[in-house]
């Protein structure tokens, strides 16, 4: 499988050993990582992944059969995780095995740009608790029920 | 027999409605996306803004215009702007 959508932890070395390949002199591995993004004073403890995971996994395979045809790229692996995400783990690798450094740079990043412009997958933010005196949200009434969002 | 279809709805459309799907009544005859929509938007107004944004697929197969038929038995995607990697 070479492309996975999946809501177990990233590892690289498993990525890694995807992509053995006697021809290819050249292997990339990107890793797109959750960071402590900060907004408005607030922080963001986690990010929650989902995925329509059937739509996705097809885009996937899509955007490896164009990085090998474009690129010539020789070995493609694309992994996904799904599900709440803590600061610094893993949420995306991609790997990429081709002759050239050139084309294995290239087939890379262009995998990575189409993932995020074009798979079915979202983010939302958690946000960790402000220091208090920072919260501006009005607490809603007793009597009145919170909408959703 | 099925007189739905199922209507999939994912990130904030998801939130917007509160359900990660809602089965839809439609005629035996079929309808269109657009008069799906229309319906949604009624029960759910919050999910307006949200529509605009939206891809939308049929069956695991992007939508294009709204006038496209559907079927009972169909499932029915809304696909907010991706936010993936």
């Amino acid at each position: 499988m070479s492309c996975e959508i999946t809501s177990r932890p990233l590892t690289i070395a498993r990525v890694a050993r995807q992509l053995e390949d006697d021809a290819s002199g050249a292997v990339v591995l990107f890793v797109g990582r959750v960071r402590p993004d900060t907004s408005r004073g607030r922080r963001v403890s986690a990010l929650d992944y989902e995925a329509d995971r059937a739509m996705a996994l097809t885009r996937l395979r899509a955007l490896e059969r164009r990085a090998r045809q474009r690129f010539g790229a020789r070995r493609v692996h694309l992994v996904h995780r799904i599900g709440r995400l803590r600061v610094g783990a893993a949420s995306v690798i991609v790997g990429v095995a081709a002759p050239h450094r050139s084309a294995a740079f290239g087939a890379a990043r262009f995998l990575i740009e189409e993932l995020k412009r074009d798979v079915p997958i979202w983010k939302s933010d958690r946000w960790a608790r402000a220091p208090t005196g920072r919260r501006r949200r009005r607490r809603p009434s007793p009597s009145v029920g919170r909408s959703p969002g | 027999m099925t007189r739905s279809v199922r209507v999939l709805l994912f990130a904030t459309a998801r939130e917007a409605v509160g359900a990660a799907s809602v089965d839809w009544e439609v005629p035996a005859s079929g309808s269109t996306v657009r008069a799906l929509l229309a319906g949604l938007v009624e029960e759910h107004p919050q999910l307006e803004p949200i529509l605009k944004g939206s891809r939308l697929a049929c069956n695991g197969v992007y939508v294009r215009g709204r006038r496209a038929r559907i079927g009972p038995g169909d499932e029915i995607a809304i696909h907010p702007p991706y936010s993936g990697g």
